[in-house]
């Protein structure tokens, strides 16, 4: 496994990363102007239904690999909480992730 | 010979297939009735079945803007929990006046499911649309969630000793689609039985300017229905939808449902598009060259019935699991909603017409559902339970 570079696991670094994995997700349509940002709610805002979460899990294990656990982060989470999930919620837990890959 | 009791909700998707089985069980000299509302089923059924009243709550608009995981979360406690409520005291009559051997009970409608296991009566699980069949795939709690609240429903209306999932029964799920359509599930607890589609004979409209298709069978017809949507949203998307169509002339030509009057109030045509507030869908459908519509289990079932491919523009409840399950089956190509313009929708219009592969999948699960034997297999399936009730 590669050595994740420091920058990686900066939040904006990831934001953008999310970001564009989001836009890929909506996907076929001009996104450019979707603003993303740590406010951003996956339900109200970007009408993520929950097989387009598979789709972002799948996503984000191929990019991070087994550093960052999606499924294990949703599956902790009870419906109000899924229903206000924020980009901004999942950046930190994969910066937290990255970070304690790092680390180990 | 036996008896059958339905218990359906006040929605007309659900009704229509429970009543094709419920014919076919009568054809074949069983007594057939109903538990449900009233004036709908006096409309919906075809024969004079004896029909108990069950109470159903005041219907309260959803917000519109209402989807994914916010969405579930207000049809169980804004829906299907108050539904079981108020229905479960008219359910409890058809049972004791009607004395069935056998009960089919919609998923939606909880209260026929728990007041039968209540009752010891054996039940059929109806399920038109095959949404609960995948569950709440990677959130473990929100599954979690719904079995708490059927939990404490079953400790009012049912058997509070019961443990099993009363979504599906434990004798036999119908589910009136086809593995073909559904792809992998995980195991729902109880047996299940891919029936197909059980289509029901619509009625002729002889209004329908019929005229006006049959004028021009050079461009394809393109078929854009998505329900009532009534929305500033809804209207959106089939305006944008119907200038993707505008935008091909020489090719297209469409014909659109528009119930809700999104589009204006007045029905309107000119040489390239023709909106009414009702269709005969299932004639234009044996015409149709693509569908454009939300992924009602019906529409969609109706679409592949004919081997017509879609271009899915799911809004909320089971409308994305069954849009995925159109794209994973390689019969169509979705949209969003939300978000598509008149460019995104014509390019997936270009997309299920220009590239055969669309027709030939769409073709491949319409021989599915007419091959599960539909109706008739259905009836098959719980006749033998009463037999062996």
């Amino acid at each position: 496994m590669s050595v994740a570079q420091p920058a990686e696991a900066a939040q904006d670094t990831v934001l953008a990363t999310v970001a564009d994995m989001i836009r890929e997700i909506l996907g076929g349509e001009d996104l450019a102007e979707l603003d993303i940002d740590m406010e951003t709610r996956f339900g109200d805002d970007l009408e993520l239904e929950s097989i387009d979460m598979v789709a972002l899990s799948e996503s984000l294990e191929a990019h991070y690999g087994d550093r960052v656990n999606f499924a294990a982060f949703v599956a902790e989470m009870e419906l109000d909480e899924i229903i206000s999930l924020t980009v901004g919620r999942l950046v930190d837990y994969v910066v937290a992730s990255l970070r304690a890959a790092e680390e180990s | 010979m036996s008896r059958f009791l339905f218990v359906v909700p006040p929605l007309v998707g659900h009704i229509n297939p429970a009543a094709a089985v419920a014919g076919e069980l009568a054809a074949r000299g069983h007594e057939v009735a109903w538990a449900g509302h009233p004036g709908l089923l006096g409309r919906l059924l075809t024969r004079q079945d004896p029909v108990f009243p069950v109470d159903t709550p005041e219907e309260k608009p959803r917000p519109a803007g209402l989807r994914g995981f916010a969405a579930l979360k207000h049809l169980w406690e804004e829906g299907f929990v108050p539904l079981a409520e108020a229905m479960e005291p008219g359910v409890e009559r058809a049972i004791r006046a009607f004395h069935p051997d056998v009960a089919v009970v919609d998923q939606q409608t909880v209260a026929g499911a728990l007041v039968a296991e209540r009752s010891g009566l054996p039940f059929v699980t109806s399920m038109t649309t095959s949404a609960e069949l995948l569950g709440a795939a990677g959130t473990p709690k929100v599954d979690e969630w719904i079995r708490e609240r059927l939990g404490e429903l079953r400790q009012r209306i049912g058997d509070g000793r019961a443990a099993y999932d009363p979504r599906f029964s434990p004798l036999l799920t119908l589910a009136f689609t086809t593995v073909d359509l559904v792809g992998p599930y995980p195991d729902p607890g109880g047996p299940v039985a891919f029936v197909g589609p059980a289509l029901a004979e619509r009625p002729d409209d002889p209004g329908f300017p019929w005229d006006w298709v049959d004028a021009d069978p050079d461009r394809r017809l393109v078929l854009l229905t998505m329900g009532t949507v009534n929305s500033e949203a809804g209207a959106r998307f089939l305006s944008e939808a119907v200038e993707a169509v505008r935008a091909r002339p020489g090719r297209l030509r469409a014909v659109v449902a528009d119930p809700g009057g999104a589009l204006g109030e007045e029905p309107f045509r000119d040489d390239h598009v023709l909106i009414a507030r009702s269709v005969p869908q299932g004639a234009l459908l044996e015409r149709a060259a693509a569908v454009v519509c939300h992924a009602g289990h019906n529409t969609v079932a109706e679409a592949l019935w004919n081997g017509v491919p879609l271009v899915v523009a799911p809004i909320r409840d089971d409308q994305p699991a069954v849009a995925m399950q159109v794209t994973e089956a390689g019969a169509g190509v979705r949209v969003r909603f939300a978000r598509a313009d008149r460019q995104s929708v014509g390019a997936a219009l270009d997309t299920v017409l220009d590239n055969p592969v669309y027709a030939a999948a769409a073709r491949r699960i319409g021989d599915s559902f007419r091959a599960a034997g539909g109706a008739a297999a259905a009836a098959s399936h719980v006749e033998k339970l009463a037999a062996d009730a």
